[in-house]
């Protein structure tokens, strides 16, 4: 079959700063890889890279992104993402760093990984808990994920979410 | 009584040579530009800056030899950097602003090859 094969490629944004996360824009974040890996891999990276770039999910809450890019260039993509320090937007410059999670052909996949890697998340956050309110609001999303298969997917991030902007 | 069965081993060679030389000179549009051995290797780096970035950048090329009269060297890469030097070097349009270009004489894995070079005899 001949198509355009692509690399979804799942990071997450980690920052000490919890307005870092909220200040992400999918403009600004592409503008940020793309001038990263034109540093790193010069003006071919830039070029090869930037040919079937696109950022397809961004969550600002818990700061997981979703990048696409080309399968015979997403090596040059993700060697660089290391190299991104800081996320510069109104002037203000937060230092973070980008932790990629999975990589997949599909995203389907990458949404599979999503659902399982927030479900033991979840059971991180209830052991690190401290707060009765939080704790029990978490219980409910465990057991809410642990009872529905099918429907967990949608309900599990917007829950997990819930959690961890009610933590921060 | 049955012969002893002899051993024997097979030892198969594909391209030893982990390196490429290359013989190059610098051709100016302008007479009388001067550059030393530290400029030159400067220039390499950054035509291999301006293409592949910081990681092309740390490829490891040697100059082997510099003459200053002609400008010509012999240099080492590599043999997966190979395809990287070579087109950066095509790249690159000019120095400090002046215009040139690298002519490629010769390629070859081994060094010895680049003693002797069949196009520059002179037959009598």
């Amino acid at each position: 079959m001949v198509r355009f094969k692509h690399r979804y490629l799942l990071c997450e944004l980690v920052s000490d700063d919890p307005r870092c996360r909220l200040s992400l824009d999918d403009r600004v974040l592409s503008v940020l890889v793309r001038d990263t890996v034109a540093r790193v891999h010069g003006t071919f990276g830039a070029a090869a890279s930037s040919i079937g770039f696109a950022v397809r999910y961004l969550n600002a809450y818990t700061g997981i992104v979703l990048l696409r890019c080309r399968k015979e260039f997403y090596q040059l993509v993700w060697s660089a993402l290391p190299f991104i320090t800081y996320l510069e937007t109104k002037g203000h410059r937060y230092p973070c760093f980008f932790n990629t999670l999975h990589v997949g052909g599909t995203i389907r996949t990458c949404q599979k990984f999503l659902i399982q890697y927030n479900r033991r998340q979840l059971l991180i956050l209830l052991q690190n808990c401290t707060d009765e309110g939080e704790r029990e609001a978490i219980q409910k999303s465990v057991t809410r994920s642990c009872v529905l298969e099918e429907e967990s997917g949608e309900e599990l991030s917007d829950s997990g979410e819930e959690a961890t902007e009610a933590m921060e | 009584m049955p012969l002893p069965a002899t051993t024997y081993e097979r030892v198969v060679y594909k391209n030893p040579s982990e390196h490429h030389y290359m013989k190059v000179y610098l051709d100016f549009q302008d007479h009388g530009v001067e550059v030393n051995v530290a400029q030159f290797k400067q220039l390499l780096v950054s035509a291999l800056k301006d293409l592949f970035g910081e990681v092309g950048a740390a490829l490891p090329v040697d100059v082997l030899t510099f003459e200053e009269k002609t400008l010509s060297a012999i240099l080492r890469v590599p043999s997966s950097g190979m395809a990287k030097l070579w087109s950066s070097l095509t790249l690159l349009g000019s120095y400090k602003g002046k215009k040139c270009a690298f002519r490629v004489i010769q390629v070859s894995p081994f060094l010895l090859a680049l003693s002797g070079n069949s196009r520059e005899l002179l037959l009598d």
